[in-house]
């Protein structure tokens, strides 16, 4: 496949790549044109991205020596690490106590490493080239990173503002005009709607790209115009509106489709979406907070620990049941049960007398395992399988310190999609389907809006009570 | 590419410390013998060399003392993209400032990017090489250079043998020439092969009669060898080793059947035609094997008289056609001070440069003594050569170098380089005219000493007032050897207004005589004796014989002059 733009040919400048364009695609085309002996520098925003894009380059034989990945963030800490003088940073700093203000003055040690040209004849020896990825999710210090770097490296920076739904907390993102196109001037634009090619749908992908243009221009969705790959739910605006919403979540998907659907911004909501649309789970945030929570809290010694350990079972499955299996261990340890104990019961019984890391396992196990039981949030529920295994594996590893370490390391894993996944736009943006379903299009700005409808390739559910959205 | 930026040597063989920036091009090392110039090569050699190991033995370590551990630290510059590659080295890379020497353990935007490597031997003999980082080590990280960076940055060694540079062998300057290798394993594998065949049963015959035993003794035991044991080539065992691919000349002979000269003066081209691979040469003894004119060959190659230098080089010599042929700033010299050893560059300054064409035999020297003129230098040398007749050492045992300033106006102009460079120095000088006081004053009060005849006199006036009355005979008559009898006679008649000629003054001495002879035998442009070498021919035979009598002042200032140059070593 040809790519339109040939990015090594940028010395300095953004390519707007509106979704599904082919613009990672694009980089591994340059990657693999690369012949000279340094390698090229890849910068994107999340270690997920980093984790997808090398996916995605293994998958295109890219040899590993063309290039080197990295979140920005990552970069930014290696260089102040390896020059921490010239940094002028404090070690504490460089341990991540803090992370909301850390990692702030960190990338401000690094554009200033960078500014100051101490190690300008050191970035031309290690790298060929830099390009960065998901460029409209920079921070301002995150593009006064790569500003600086490009006084030595040619660069090209790779984004579109109308995805730009992520903020990072109080660290601004970098104005796409003002600075970003300032500083990189725009050399093209990718025009290629290649998702919805790829698929047969190029045309549904062409109405997504004059989509983009209109709602850029602060344009309203006009529902009674669209393409035969779009539907409108429409809703009455009163308390029907979540049976037909789980009904539009409900839709029907081939045997190899799969389908994303786009809550609201609630996490409870997207649970509670999750539990009643038959083989569907949520996608987490990757902090996997639920989970470093639980495990914080979760105490082998503690009296409580099996309701902590059953509680915990109930918010990740479906029809658990924490309550009544809890009072059932009371009685039948008491004596007074006539029912005989389940395999769960037991398993709970056998924790409660004999508390272990590997008991706790097998009553997670057995409660899976019984009928009517769903799993909806497996990320959540993988990661206490993981964290009970090593702390087995290692005495003396509080669970809380053994969830850090898994958290650190799903960040770094692609997982594959599930049939059904409930999400909001930010925890689905990445994510790409066949078919895709918004349940609360009327909630979002433009750009969540663009990168909602954007998700699915082949189809596209919007649930709206107004024939009009008209977004911020 | 990579240059040593600095360089520092604790406790190796008898250098305690040394500290050293080199110049980007050529270092040549000079100094009294012994001083350490070799050390420093081998120190350079051992730290940057692509080897597994260095041998090293307890008689490396300073004084013996295995305790203090070897350390030989270099800095360099000039890195190309590899060295200064963040992924490999960025823990490691740190900064040079040319105009201050200062190396910060970071880089730093207006300094230069460096590496600094250590070999370091302690009392177990074992040499370690790190790449100096203090960050690093905060981190507990540790690293060397790879392998391949090794290789890159040896240094190539011209040595007494230099034969492996003439094959493709390992670290050979052939090999840093281009990428090309040829592959020789086929080749070598069918000539096993071929030479197999073609040897053939001809052992059989040789060895007939230990191949009838042991097949005899098979057969006897039953063991199976289809009946006939055979002795043939084992293709296997024909094995060549590195080097098996050899420069040879047209006529098929080995280049390394080239004398000692050619090898040299070739090897020092080619290292010069590797030198964008190659990083530094080290030359031990330069004039080792060539002749006058080859030397200066030599030292082009190596890029001497060239504003932008091609490579690197550590040569030490002590020959006097390299220091002439080589720039001052291309000069260092390496003298034990205090204990510590010192580098002095020689410098670029017009006086030295000057001194350094003129006498360049005094920098390899360990004192010199500067003379006012040829009679001071031919008089020294000359009672050397007579007290060594009777007996006593030569003054070439204690490293003395003598210099003849030509004249009482260059005496300090002359010595102040030496005395910069670190040098004992003293001077000798006559007293009918006296240099600049203030100069001298300076030079005396800085702790050298200046010998001077006494109060107004020259050295001949010394000789004719202090010598016994035969001594002076004797000097007469040489000068009458020197000239003639008519022309001595004028002299003498016009220095005394015609009061006294030849006859009077062969007559008994008296002090008038004396005064006569004295005066015109230093008489401007007929002096008696003027060259060093009738001086020395006086001095021999003259004036040594019979200093024993002489007035003893005159004996006491030879006398103080030969305490401080004995007193060199």
């Amino acid at each position: 496949m040809p790519v339109e733009i040939d990015l090594l040919s940028v010395e300095r400048g953004t390519i707007t790549a509106p979704a599904g364009c082919g613009k990672t695609h694009l980089i591994a085309d340059a990657l693999t044109r690369h012949g000279e002996p340094k390698p090229i520098l890849v910068l994107t925003h999340t270690n997920a991205g980093v984790a997808a894009l090398r996916a995605k380059l293994e998958r295109a034989s890219v040899p590993s020596s063309r290039y080197r990945l990295a979140t920005i963030d990552g970069w930014a800490i290696r260089l102040v690490k390896t020059f921490p003088a010239r940094s002028g940073i404090a070690p504490a700093i460089l341990e991540l106590r803090n992370r909301g203000a850390d990692y702030p003055t960190i990338r401000d040690s690094a554009w200033r490493l960078l500014r100051d040209g101490h190690i300008k004849d050191i970035l031309a020896a290690t790298y060929d080239r830099l390009i960065v990825d998901e460029y409209q999710d920079c921070s301002a210090r995150q593009h006064a990173i790569v500003y600086y770097a490009a006084q030595t490296l040619r660069t090209c920076v790779l984004g579109d503002p109308m995805q730009a739904i992520f903020g990072f907390g109080t660290d601004q993102l970098a104005d796409w005009e003002r600075h970003v196109c300032q500083h990189f001037p725009i050399v093209g634009q990718l025009q290629i709607p290649q998702r919805w090619a790829r698929v047969g749908e190029e045309a549904f992908g062409r109405w997504l790209l004059q989509i983009r243009e209109h709602l850029a221009r602060g344009g309203a969705l006009d529902l009674a115009s669209i393409p035969p790959n779009v539907s409108w739910i429409r809703l009455p605006g009163d308390q029907r509106d979540h049976e037909i919403r789980l009904a539009a979540g409900r839709t029907s998907a081939g045997a190899d489709e799969k389908a994303l659907v786009i809550a609201d911004t609630r996490p409870a909501s997207q649970r509670d979406f999750a539990k009643q649309i038959p083989g569907a789970v949520t996608v987490e945030n990757v902090d996997l907070t639920d989970l470093i929570d639980f495990s914080d809290r979760f105490d082998l010694s503690s009296t409580h620990a099996l309701r902590h350990l059953v509680e915990f079972a109930g918010s990740v499955m479906t029809n658990v049941g924490s309550a009544d299996m809890l009072a059932r261990v009371d009685s039948l340890r008491a004596g007074r049960a006539r029912r005989e104990a389940s395999e769960a019961e037991s398993a709970a019984i056998r924790f409660t007398e004999n508390p272990s890391y590997s008991a706790a396992t097998a009553v997670l196990n057995t409660i899976a395992a019984q009928s009517g039981v769903r799993n909806h949030r497996p990320a959540i529920l993988r990661g206490a399988y993981n964290m009970l295994k090593s702390c087995e594996a290692s005495p003396g590893m509080a669970p809380g310190e053994a969830a850090t370490i898994v958290r650190e390391q799903s960040r770094l894993i692609g997982r594959p999609l599930a049939k059904r996944t409930v999400g909001s736009t930010l925890l689905l943006k990445g994510l790409e389907a066949e078919i895709c379903v918004i349940l609360n299009p009327e909630l979002m700005d433009r750009r969540h809006l663009y990168v909602a409808m954007t998700r699915g390739a082949k189809r596209l559910l919007i649930c709206s009570q107004h024939q009009q959205i008209r977004p911020q | 590419m990579a240059r040593i930026r600095h360089i520092s040597i604790e406790n190796f063989r008898c250098i305690q410390k040394l500290e050293w920036y080199p110049a980007a091009g050529l270092n040549c090392l000079i100094g009294p013998g012994d001083s350490g110039k070799s050390s420093v090569l081998d120190a350079i050699d051992y730290c940057l060399g692509a080897r597994r190991t260095v041998t090293i033995t307890d008689a490396d370590f300073y004084r013996l003392d295995v305790e203090k551990p070897i350390s030989v630290t270099i800095t360099i510059g000039e890195l190309d993209d590899t060295l200064k590659s963040m992924d490999a080295y960025g823990f490691y890379l740190r900064s040079y400032r040319a105009t201050t020497g200062a190396i910060e353990d970071e880089p730093e935007a207006t300094a230069e990017t460096v590496l600094t490597v250590n070999m370091k031997v302690g009392s177990d003999l074992e040499t370690v090489w790190t790449l100096v980082s203090e960050r690093a080590e905060a981190q507990g990280q540790s690293r060397y250079l790879t392998w391949a960076d090794r290789t890159r940055l040896s240094p190539n060694r011209i040595g007494a043998l230099a034969d492996h540079n003439l094959a493709w062998r390992r670290g050979s300057v052939l090999n840093r020439l281009s990428e090309e290798r040829a592959d020789t394993s086929a080749a070598l594998a069918k000539a096993a092969r071929d030479a197999r065949v073609a040897f053939g049963d001809a052992a059989e015959e040789q060895l007939g009669e230990t191949l009838q035993i042991v097949t005899d003794t098979a057969n006897v035991l039953g063991i199976p060898t289809g009946g006939k044991l055979k002795a043939m080539l084992d293709a296997h065992t024909v094995s060549f080793s590195g080097g098996t691919i050899a420069l040879h000349d047209a006529d098929g002979v080995p280049l390394r059947a080239l004398g000692v000269e050619s090898t040299r003066l070739l090897l020092a081209g080619l290292q010069r035609k590797a030198a964008s691979e190659a990083t530094v040469i080290l030359i031990d003894e330069l004039e080792y094997g060539l002749e006058p004119h080859r030397i200066i060959r030599l030292l082009g190659s190596l890029g001497a008289k060239e504003t932008r230098p091609p490579l690197q080089a550590f040569i030490t010599t002590h020959s006097p056609i390299a220091l002439r042929e080589l720039n001052g700033s291309q000069l260092v010299v390496l003298r034990k001070q205090d204990g510590a050893h010192r580098l002095h560059q020689v410098g670029t300054a017009d006086d030295v440069q000057g001194t350094i064409r003129l006498y360049p035999e005094a920098f390899i020297a360990n004192s010199v003594l500067v003379c006012e003129g040829a009679s001071e230098v031919g008089l020294i040398r000359g009672l050397d050569l007579y007290l060594e007749s009777t007996g006593y050492q030569s003054l070439n045992a204690s490293g003395i170098s003598l210099v003849d300033a030509k004249g009482v106006t260059n005496l300090y102009s002359r010595a102040k380089p030496f005395v910069a460079l670190g040098y004992r120095v003293a001077v000798l000088r006559d007293d009918d005219r006296q240099p600049d006081p203030a100069t001298e004053t300076a030079f005396e009060s800085a702790g050298y000493p200046a010998f001077r005849w006494r109060p107004g006199r020259a050295l001949e006036d010394e000789l004719f007032y202090s010598l016994p009355d035969a001594a002076i005979h004797s000097l007469l008559e040489k000068a009458v050897s020197y000239y003639d009898e008519f022309l001595i006679e004028a002299h003498l008649r016009s220095v005394t207004q015609q009061v006294l000629g030849l006859a009077e003054c062969r007559g008994p001495v008296t002090p008038a005589t004396r005064t006569a002879m004295a005066t015109a035998s230093k008489a401007k442009n007929n002096a008696w004796f003027k060259s060093v070498s009738s001086y020395e021919e006086i001095a021999r035979e003259i004036i040594g014989p019979q200093l024993g009598h002489a007035d003893p002042g005159f004996q006491e200032i030879l006398n103080n002059v030969w305490a401080w140059m004995t007193s060199a070593s």
